[in-house]
């Protein structure tokens, strides 16, 4: 039993058909061959697979890909520039050092393309509160905080 | 130096941060299967009939295969991940180690929860995991062993004959005379200190994807920190020259510990079996109960001191839970016994570490490897010893380090590797002096009998360590200068998140005069150099930094000699700059390295000196002599709310020594993501087993890492005091920074909790077990 699922990725209209019981990450991963939504427990925990459902992070691990249906999904690939230049928040990262290993880097960058849409505020406690819903084993969030105070310093 | 030294920016990121990286998930292969392991639900037990027909009949299954099925093919693992301990040290410590041998699948027996029964491979993971519910394995559960206690007992069952009592490695380490400084020492006291059960979890799960083109053509991409280890043991389980064998790691989403895997063997084989590639990644579940586990051992040690709180002797005899296999022997152990003594002048020492046998999961190095331990036990006994002689712990420890003058200082024991544990460089005293300053120590002992006053419990907590980094016995890197000019480093250290692109781009540059962005940094593939070590025991910075170094100092040389040839200059008069050779002091006159690399080009119209091979390529193989010391002296404020028993770190200092620092971005990097892993192991992370051996907390919501609201802002200083071990002067900066957040947030929570006269003996120290401190220490005190 399958069924097809109509829905925009980063920007493009897709429909495809998938098993009912396929995530949104497998389907992204899979299926769109957008590798870069990654998974780190697969039971909603480590937010590596956020992405943007209208606007808004989800886990796409914890979401089935029929339920994107008609909605509009942004994944890390969706952040680049038609130019190849970087989403503020993919550079403001790199310059930080903000990342190590990267695997959960792209979780963190929606988790906080989302926290700067809504007009978030430097706060550390505030940031910090934010992102405690995406785990880093490598950086000790340092050096992710304050790449997130320098963004929502700067945030029109 | 130009380049080592200054914070470049990597090279790794852009990649990263657009979604680009290529983990071993994100590979695809044409035709490609996927697998899914099934694994054993007792932790000990006989294994009867195993019906596997009706997962077979699912549609999209195409294997499923047990340990009979690879009877004869595959052999099992039959030695430890380090091959041998020198002679001498055998001697020296009385070691034993029992024959290594665990199953690929369990055979007859199975020997802890999660060990692989049998291995589905499907179209794809969902139809992989149904399968795994159809195969029915009759078990016959036997009587378990789930800790150390139960292993030792007299009528403890023999999990492996080969190994009597359970008991699969015992050594001894002395230095001066234990016995008599204790006899006659002032104060004694005695204490059993016990280190839980921690596993590694990286945020990448393992993976391995195989595929198996034609003979002599398998090619494998594994997160693996050894490739070429893999590589060899591949060899020599499937039978195959390495020739035939090529390890890939790609991008790794962390590792920290491991060794090599099950399914690295068991996918590969599979691939030759089916002809068609296939995939297994882990998932979560199988992570936190499979990936291997670390630290869970018991310490009853005894300190002897004078009534000024001087140490005269320590004697300690400790115990690792091993699990069911020790394929890392006495890694962990022997690092413990090495670490010990930590930064301190104790002269008189005696250790014996045991590795028992239990129905676990191995036991083996992550992050810390021992020293995470053994530093957690020397820094609760050195506060223990300050609160019996009535001094600020600040003031014993200054009275017990190695004073800067005596460095180097012999600790009068053999290391692992059959080199003295020679503390090499460092001056622990002042380290410690500029991490009091930086937390402002005494302020701090002022504010807190007025906080106290106020109902609030503030404390602040000290520890010290040394870190043997740089493990040998080797790491190569080739450097070679292409065609067009641009020079390529191949590296047979492979990074997780270290950077080596980065830095080891900085180490070429400066020496060949170039720029980082003109250097390409190749790692992780077995195909790029003939020997390679790997990532762990920080040791890439220190040995792949100091191969790079010295194949680049050497291509800089030819390079020179030919330019020198060419230009009828002597080339000790050139230098190289902005890619350009051209005599000193004359910056217009010259030939780029194109040019050189051109006439270097094998052929008729190479323009080589006489003699002189053709090419720009040199390799080299750095053999370090023995390991080179690090350390690292951290403070951590902490408040407890006594209600409940949080913990909040409102701060945490650290003062690091790594030696010559390459690049201070990413050693500040790995401090601060050290410190967070060390305050996860100290504070949260604890792996739980039942009583009969099941994992209680095999999920993210039960095994809790720390998130951004757990780790303050570190603040991190240095000190350099270069080794005299390697050229650059390099020691290694990865892991110490995980090594002391346990015992100085122990401290810290004990300090703060003085009024109470809580005593800490157990890490982590959780909310719920502080909790339970309190009370105790409240219904005494009434």
């Amino acid at each position: 039993m399958t069924r097809d699922v109509t829905l925009e990725v980063n920007g493009d209209p897709v429909t495809d058909t998938v098993d009912p019981r396929m995530t949104l990450a497998d389907y992204l991963r899979d299926v769109a061959g957008l590798t870069g939504t990654h998974l780190g427990c697969e039971h909603g925990v480590c937010g590596a697979c956020t992405v943007l459902l209208d606007d808004r992070s989800v886990r796409s691990c914890l979401m089935l890909a029929v339920q994107a249906e008609g909605h509009r999904v942004t994944t890390i690939e969706g952040l680049v520039g038609p130019d190849g230049g970087l989403h503020p928040v993919q550079d403001a990262f790199s310059r930080h050092h903000a990342l190590q290993c990267g695997f959960c880097t792209p979780g963190f960058i929606m988790t906080v393309v989302e926290y700067l849409a809504e007009g978030g505020s430097d706060d550390e406690h505030e940031i910090r509160e934010r992102i405690s819903g995406n785990l880093c084993r490598c950086t000790g969030y340092h050096n992710i905080v304050l790449a997130i105070q320098e963004l929502a310093r700067q945030n029109p | 130096m130009t380049f080592v030294g200054q914070p470049v920016a990597r090279r790794e990121d852009r990649t990263l941060v657009t979604g680009r990286g290529r983990y071993v998930a994100d590979i695809r292969l044409p035709g490609m299967l996927e697998a899914a392991v099934l694994r054993s639900p007792i932790s000990h037990g006989v294994i009867g009939v195993i019906d596997a027909a009706p997962a077979l009949e699912l549609p999209g299954v195409a294997a499923v295969i047990t340990s009979a099925d690879i009877e004869g093919y595959v052999e099992p693992f039959t030695r430890p991940f380090y091959k041998t301990i020198p002679q001498h040290v055998v001697e020296a410590t009385g070691l034993i180690v029992r024959p290594y041998r665990a199953q690929l699948l369990a055979t007859e027996k199975v020997f802890r929860v999660g060990e692989p029964v049998a291995v589905v491979v499907a179209e794809n993971r969902y139809i992989a995991e149904d399968a795994l519910e159809l195969i029915d394995v009759d078990y016959q559960s036997l009587p378990g062993i789930h800790g150390i206690d139960e292993a030792l007992a007299d009528d403890a069952p023999e999990l492996h004959p080969e190994v009597p009592g359970n008991v699969h490695c015992r050594f001894e380490v002395s230095a001066g005379d234990p016995d008599a400084a204790c006899a006659q020492a002032e104060q004694r006291l005695s204490t059993r200190i016990v280190i839980g059960r921690s596993v590694g979890s990286p945020m990448e799960t393992r993976g391995v994807v195989a595929e198996y083109t034609a003979p002599g053509d398998l090619r494998i991409w594994a997160t693996q920190q050894r490739p070429h280890l893999l590589r060899t043991y591949l060899s020599e389980m499937l039978h195959l020259p390495e020739e035939a064998i090529r390890i890939i790691s790609p991008d790794m989403g962390g590792s920290f510990g491991g060794g090599i895997y099950n399914e690295e063997v068991l996918i590969p084989y599979l691939a030759i079996r089916l002809g068609r590639p296939i995939r297994w990644i882990e998932d979560r579940r199988e992570n936190l109960g499979n990936a291997r586990h670390s630290r869970d051992q018991v310490h009853d040690v005894e300190v002897c001191y004078t009534n000024e709180g001087r140490i005269t002797g320590l004697k300690d005899r400790f115990i690792i839970d091993t699990g069911a296999y020790n394929p890392f022997a006495i890694t962990l152990s022997y690092n413990t016994a090495a670490h010990l003594r930590n930064q301190f002048k104790i002269d008189n020492f005696w250790a014996e570490g045991l590795c028992v046998l239990t129905n676990k999961r191995d036991n083996t190095p992550v992050r810390g490897a021992g020293r995470t331990s053994a530093t957690f036990v020397c820094d609760r006994i050195v506060d223990m010893v300050a609160a019996k002689v009535g001094l600020d712990p600040a003031d014993v420890r200054q009275r017990n380090l190695i004073p800067g003058d005596e460095m180097p200082y012999n600790m009068g024991m053999l290391y692992r590797d059959g080199g003295n544990v020679v503390y090499d460089s460092g001056d622990y005293p002042s380290q410690l002096q500029k991490a009091l300053q930086l937390v402002d120590y005494d302020t701090f002992r002022s504010d807190q009998d007025r906080l106290r006053a106020e109902g609030r419990y503030v404390g602040i907590g000290i520890s010290c360590h040394v870190e043997g980094s740089g493990f040998g016995p080797h790491e190569g890197a080739l450097v070679r200068i292409d065609l067009s000019g641009h020079v390529v480093v191949h590296s047979g250290s492979n990074p997780h998140g270290q950077s080596h692109e980065t830095v080891l781009a900085q180490i070429t540059a400066d020496e060949l005069g170039v720029a980082p962005n003109d250097v390409t940094v190749r790692a992780g593939d077995t195909g790029l150099i003939a020997h390679g070590g790997g990532t762990f025991a920080s040791r890439s910075a220190v040995t792949a930094g100091s191969a790079v170094h010295e194949a680049s100092g050497r291509l800089r040389e030819k390079v020179l000699a030919i330019a020198g040839s060419l230009l009828e200059v002597d080339p000790s008069d050139l230098d190289i700059n902005g890619g350009v050779v051209h005599p000193r002091g004359v910056p217009d006159v010259g030939l780029s390295l194109a040019e050189v690399a051109e006439a270097a080009a094998p052929g008729p119209g190479s323009r080589l000196p006489a003699g002189m091979e053709p090419g720009l390529e040199v390799t080299s193989y750095f053999v370090p002599p023995t390991v080179t010391f690090s350390s690292g002296t951290h403070v951590a404020v902490v408040e407890v709310d006594i209600d409940t028993g949080l913990l909040s770190i409102l701060r945490y200092v650290v003062v690091d020594d790594c030696g010559r620092i390459l690049n201070p971005m990413v050693v500040d990097g790995q401090q601060h993501g050290g410190v967070a892993h060390g305050i996860g192991n100290g504070v949260f992370e604890e792996i739980l087993y039942s009583e009969d051996g099941q994992l209680l907390n095999a999920s993210f919501m039960d095994y809790l890492l720390p998130t951004a609201t757990d780790v303050p802002f570190i603040e991190v200083a240095h000190e350099t005091h270069l080794s005299p071990l390697n050229p650059m002067g390099i020691k290694g900066a990865g892991e110490g920074s995980a090594v002391s957040p346990p015992a100085a947030v122990a401290n810290a929570v004990v300090d703060a909790l003085r009024p109470f006269g809580v005593e800490i003996t157990e890490m982590p120290v959780t909310p719920a077990k502080l909790w339970r401190l309190i009370r105790e220490a409240q219904a005494q005190n009434r």
